[in-house]
């Protein structure tokens, strides 16, 4: 199982407040959110940590096909800014991160050292992100490999009907896009 | 509070969210606030934070949980005012 996520750190500071009163405390453990306010930049590890949670989460959903809302049920524990463990009710997952000055990409997978592949990309036009990426994930594969989603909106590729033993997690925020996928 | 009126409170709410125009204009009881307005997850909790202030309530975290529809929001909207 996989699962990326992508914050375009730019449009983070005029999309949402985390100073906001109760945006830490809805969605961050009491230790995250110490972790977060005594941080040298709290603004950075507000969203490393919320990169990481979603990512995570995008594992979860694969794996227990529910769709939920709690990002402070995945508590997040770095190793160093680049590595870091997710857990959920005794579910471990392992985080890579990638810090820029412009964004902040997480890939997030059940199995330690799992051979992973990945893409990041500006996107310049919004209106075709999601195509963007569609395309650039699907150019890995044979041309009649498919993206579809199932009923609750996790995608998966499909080769004459059939279901490819792939994980994949798409990703986009911004100008930004990314994919990621194992084998 | 009637449902219609809900319906009109929440989507005042979420509009500084959405991403989706056409399934904002088309908005109703079926709606997935990201499926469907294609509100970023980073924005759900805003639209939580928007909900509390607007009716005075407290959504709590096994409420928050559930909160991925229009109808799930106004169901914990309902079930937080008659607890008031």
């Amino acid at each position: 199982m996989i699962g990326n996520d992508i914050v375009d750190l730019n449009l983070a500071k005029t999309q949402s407040n985390w100073q906001r009163k109760g945006f830490l405390e809805k969605q961050f453990t009491e230790s995250e959110h110490a972790e977060i306010l005594n941080s040298e930049n709290p603004f950075l590890k507000v969203w490393l940590f919320w990169s990481m949670k979603e990512a995570a989460y995008k594992c979860y959903v694969q794996e227990f096909q529910k769709r939920f809302f709690a990002p402070k049920k995945f508590s997040c524990k770095l190793v160093s800014n680049q590595k870091g463990i997710v857990e959920i009710e005794n579910n471990l997952y392992y985080l890579e991160n990638l810090i820029s000055e412009n964004y902040i990409h997480s890939i997030a997978t059940k199995k330690n050292n799992l051979k992973v592949i990945s893409q990041l990309f500006f996107i310049a036009e919004k209106i075709f992100s999601t195509k963007t990426i569609n395309q650039k994930l699907v150019s890995f594969f044979p041309a009649e490999v498919q993206l579809q989603k199932n009923e609750i909106g996790i995608p998966s590729l499909y080769q004459n009907q059939a279901k490819l033993p792939v994980s994949i997690s798409k990703s986009h925020h911004g100008n930004y896009g990314a994919f990621a996928f194992s084998m | 509070m009637k449902k219609e009126e809900l319906i009109t409170k929440l989507k005042t709410i979420v509009k500084p969210y959405i991403q989706d125009e056409e399934a904002f204009r088309n908005l109703n009881e079926d709606t997935d606030f990201i499926n469907d307005l294609k509100i970023n997850s980073a924005n759900l909790v805003d639209v939580i934070l928007d909900v509390e202030d607007e009716f005075k309530i407290e959504i709590d975290n096994d409420s928050m949980e559930k909160m991925l529809s229009v109808k799930a929001a106004m169901e914990i909207i309902e079930t937080k005012l008659a607890q008031k």
